[in-house]
């Protein structure tokens, strides 16, 4: 459990006005300190205003770039590639896991590749793919995949050895065929595990996206737009896509993942051992 | 009392129907022979207690009705067909539960026929005959996690009972609970048992248990097993335990239990594995 999950865990069960407002106020109290004497240093001149501009000048360009439509094109495009890459992720990584944890054969073929390719960094692949498929979101699309794949067959391969065998025993004498226990035994078994391995996964992901952007995107993409104004050194453009990937990664990893955590593994009262 | 007794049903007969035939069963493990020869015939309707000292594989017996595990040798038949695989004709029931965590309870009770594809109104209807028969009305819409050792193991109840087998596997169905739970569980059991009109085989270490509910109990032997004993408790149905015959059969097959015990034990100290 980290840190902010175990602050937001009491609000949900609780519906307390006065938790909640806490719990929205501490953390905005410490970032807002940090920007107020940012900005306060900024502006009298303490620290470098072209390198450390004033978040204020880093919120009005923000404004700026969104009303001229560029920043919602860098924003949608990097959510483009990192979604369809996360379910290409959750899917074959569902599969392939589930094979290698039920089946002999899947255990054979892919347990040797998985363990020889695992700890290879993402990144390494980009300059391969860019060979391979050219510089387009096909190749940020694999980058994300690659970087959320191999957490999403991890979990689900410790999900299914962490199911007890006698509950396929009990399907089975109820006369359940193949199907029937893929769909109501493994999925929802390993539902649990397969979470922490899509928060964990997209946390890698975003952060591969990120980087593969900034190697392999011609043009858009929260990336490239920072690697883009560090040419023409527009530090607030910079500082600017740092503020909102940070954003948009806590807001994926825990606003989306929280809520399928409430409507499954919460909802049941099911503990994950990590 | 005296008509009350009249109108409880007396033990299943034996000269019923065969229902489970066991023909020279063995089973191993690699090189450890766990059951040799057991050869028994389990009739139509009959409540029969399998016991014997822990390791005697008296489980794995009962998993070989059930067609989960394959026997090394020997054949076992239901109905008159050999067992391969498990099937809907025997329900099981673990001592551990072994609840579906993500169903609630009445999920979990109607999974066998959802299974079998009854439409969901009518698999809910048949539930709540042994929803009520089990205790367990008002906590239909509970996940298993919240529930208590006693509250689960009658949902693991309810749901066997509720596709309809024809056989009904208990594996130590009360090993897990503590022992006011266990016996309040037996007596309020009691007469479901009667009311399911199933072929029932327990395992159980406990011959307390065993005589209370069961029409016959067989007694395993040490490692490799078989059949040492078989004995008819020829009692009406519901018993209770300060009945003076009851114990006296409890007295039996506790003699017998612990000859087998005994030798069990004795043979580990020649043989230590």
């Amino acid at each position: 459990m980290s840190a902010d999950a175990t602050i937001l865990a009491p609000v949900r069960s609780r519906p307390d006005i006065r938790r909640l407002s806490l719990s929205i106020a501490r953390p905005l109290i410490s970032i807002g300190t940090v920007f107020l004497v940012w900005e306060v240093a900024a502006r009298a001149g303490w620290i470098n205003a072209f390198l450390f501009p004033p978040p204020s000048a880093i919120a009005a360009t923000l404004w700026q770039e969104l009303l001229s439509g560029e920043l919602l094109q860098h924003i949608g495009r990097s959510l483009y590639r990192l979604l369809t890459g996360m379910a290409l992720a959750v899917v074959f990584g569902t599969l392939i896991g589930i094979a290698i944890g039920m089946t002999a054969w899947g255990r054979a073929i892919f347990k040797p590749l998985i363990s020889a390719f695992m700890p290879v960094p993402t990144l390494a692949w980009t300059p391969v793919l860019l060979l391979l498929v050219g510089i387009n979101d096909r190749t940020t699309i694999i980058v994300v995949f690659i970087a959320a794949a191999f957490e999403v067959i991890y979990t689900v391969v410790s999900g299914i050895e962490g199911m007890s065998v006698r509950l396929f025993w009990v399907a089975r004498s109820m006369g359940a065929s193949r199907q029937q226990i893929f769909w109501k035994i493994i999925l929802p078994g390993i539902m649990p595990y397969l979470i922490t391995g899509i928060r964990l996964g997209s946390g890698y992901a975003w952060r591969a996206l990120i980087a593969a952007e900034m190697l392999a995107a011609s043009s858009y993409g929260l990336g490239f737009m920072i690697f883009d104004a560090s040419e023409y050194m527009t530090m607030e453009v910079i500082y600017g896509g740092i503020l909102l990937i940070a954003i948009f990664g806590y807001v994926i990893e825990n606003v989306i993942v929280g809520r399928l955590e409430a409507a499954t593994v919460e909802k049941w009262g099911v503990q994950v051992a990590r | 009392m005296l008509a009350n007794l009249a109108t409880t049903p007396f033990p299943r007969m034996a000269n019923a129907k065969p229902k489970i035939v066991a023909d020279k069963v063995r089973m191993s493990f690699g090189r450890v022979n766990a059951i040799e020869d057991v050869t028994c015939t389990i009739g139509e309707q009959e409540f029969v207690s399998i016991i014997g000292p822990s390791g005697c594989g008296k489980s794995t017996f009962l998993y070989l009705i059930a067609g989960f595990e394959k026997s090394s040798g020997g054949t076992i038949s239901v109905n008159g067909t050999t067992v391969t695989r498990p099937g809907p004709d025997r329900g099981v029931v673990f001592q551990e539960f072994v609840l579906f965590p993500w169903r609630t309870v009445l999920r979990n009770i109607t999974l066998g026929l959802e299974i079998q594809k009854v439409p969901r109104r009518e698999a809910e209807e048949r539930a709540r005959k042994w929803i009520r028969l089990t205790g367990l009305s008002g906590f239909e819409d509970a996940y298993p996690a919240t529930l208590s050792g006693g509250m689960k193991q009658r949902v693991a109840i309810a749901r066997a009972l509720t596709y309809e087998p024809e056989v009904l596997l208990l594996d130590e169905p009360f090993g897990a609970l503590d022992v006011q739970t266990k016996n309040y569980m037996i007596r309020d059991l009691q007469n479901l048992w009667i009311e399911a009109n199933k072929t029932i085989v327990m395992v159980t270490h406990s011959v307390e248990e065993a005589v209370l509910m069961a029409d016959r109990v067989l007694v395993f032997g040490a490692r490799p097993s078989s059949i040492v004993a078989d004995v008819r408790i020829d009692l009406p149905h519901p018993r209770t335990v300060d009945d003076r015959r009851l114990r006296e059969y409890q007295a039996e097959v506790t003699a017998v239990l612990s000859a087998e015990v005994d030798r069990s034990m004795s043979l580990e100290r020649a043989h230590p594995a």
